[in-house]
């Protein structure tokens, strides 16, 4: 366990350290301005790992991780002004660009197996992730109209 | 695993490789072009999967650093979940007014069914086309296919292909269209925000990432709503499959081909 949260933190702090350089040159935030929210973050992850491997059952991290985060920044939470404050600096598409870029350098051992999908595999591939985001998006504005909420 | 996975952070060659990748893309910036009536946004993390994916063919990165990026992603995920949170946090309250429309949107997501199906049995595909089109293969739905078809079943190989191209292009894909389409159609940005929590962190991260590019004013409420979206796709997504897209796509798969084979017969009977 505490091998476990050495090994999380320190990968959590080079993430941290790589996102927070993007932020400065992609968003114009000095690192030092937006440290303490990268260092919120991290402690939220952290949280949330840790109660997962203590808390029975299969779920998985990343929703004890949002649990965290929802909990630390809502209104009625005391101290919840400062958490959101300081997290407003750390930019949400500075966050996701190392991610991709992680991405992009592990899905290079699924290219062969990608090459070997026929055309008809990819063109049905597109229908599938269009026909999702579209359904959903369709029926999200039904919804929100109705309610008068858009 | 344990040994190999830990002193992941001792891999200096691929968090270097990474920083380099992330400040040239920043650098880069977003740049944007006019099609039609709608725009594409070139994001940073669109360029950066795609130089990670070519550095993969080079010398740079070996073998082993493509394996340690793995658990990384997760890691990564985690943190912009974690970000996701603070966000949703202070937005609760309209979180929990728009609860009726983020749960009813799950549904759309059996828009596959109706739209992709259709479309694999034109193009001659057979019960593979029940994997691919059931829903949009992330690893539960993979897992309850295999489970139920077996790994070398045509379904199980349907699932698989799709399961493929959306590791390998999703992001990039769902980056492309989400930002166009809410600039092309009528739908409000927001309703496209609930729509890019399908259930894969990057996937949501590429398409919510464009819509806020596209609407910076909205920020905060794409965000929220496409992260709260996104926790109760990958809550329900494997039950979804389950009880409604799995059964749904066998029927409708059973409707159609059976349709496709009497049009066969009678154009048969015509010609003799």
């Amino acid at each position: 366990m505490l091998k476990n949260i050495q090994e999380w933190t320190l990968l959590l702090s080079i993430f941290g350290i790589v996102a927070l350089l993007g932020n400065w040159i992609g968003y114009n935030v000095l690192p030092l301005d937006a440290l303490l929210g990268m260092i919120v973050l991290v402690l939220i992850c952290l949280a949330g790992l840790i109660i997962q491997k203590i808390m029975p059952g299969n779920i998985p991290s990343v929703a004890y991780v949002a649990i965290v985060g929802i909990l630390v920044s809502m209104p009625w939470m005391p101290g919840s002004a400062k958490v959101v404050e300081w997290t407003t600096s750390v930019n949400l598409l500075a966050l996701a660009t190392p991610i991709l870029a992680y991405a992009g350098i592990a899905i290079g051992r699924s290219w062969t197996d990608f090459v070997k999908l026929g055309w008809r595999s990819i063109v049905v591939a597109v229908c599938v992730l269009l026909g999702t985001f579209i359904g959903s998006a369709l029926i999200a504005e039904v919804v929100l109209r109705m309610q008068g909420i858009i | 695993m344990s040994e190999e996975r830990k002193n992941l952070w001792k891999d200096w060659r691929l968090h270097a490789i990474v920083l380099g990748i992330v400040l040239l893309t920043e650098l880069i910036g977003t740049h944007q072009f006019q099609v039609g009536p709608g725009v594409i946004l070139l994001l940073p993390m669109l360029y950066a999967i795609i130089i990670g994916l070519a550095l993969y063919f080079t010398p740079i990165v070996k073998e082993k650093q493509s394996k340690n990026a793995e658990p990384l992603i997760v890691l990564g995920v985690t943190l912009l979940i974690a970000k996701i949170g603070v966000i949703i946090g202070p937005s609760l309250p309209q979180i929990i007014a728009a609860g009726p429309a983020l749960l009813l949107q799950e549904f759309g997501n059996l828009g596959t069914i109706f739209f992709a199906l259709p479309i694999a049995i034109f193009l001659g595909l057979k019960r593979e086309s029940i994997g691919m089109t059931h829903s949009v293969a992330r690893e539960p739905n993979v897992g309850l296919v295999m489970d139920k078809f077996g790994f070398d079943s045509p379904e199980g190989r349907g699932v698989m292909s799709i399961y493929i191209f959306g590791t390998v292009f999703g992001a990039v894909f769902m980056g492309l269209i989400a930002g166009f389409l809410a600039t092309l159609t009528p739908l409000h940005p927001l309703s496209f925000a609930m729509a890019s929590g399908i259930g894969s962190g990057s996937m949501m991260a590429a398409a919510s990432g464009s819509l806020v590019a596209a609407f910076p004013g909205m920020e905060n409420d794409i965000v929220a709503f496409a992260g709260a979206s996104n926790l109760l796709s990958l809550s329900t997504g494997l039950y979804m499959s389950i009880f409604i897209g799995l059964p749904l796509t066998e029927k409708l798969y059973n409707v159609l081909t059976r349709r496709k084979q009497k049009k066969e017969e009678m154009k048969q009977e015509k010609g003799a």
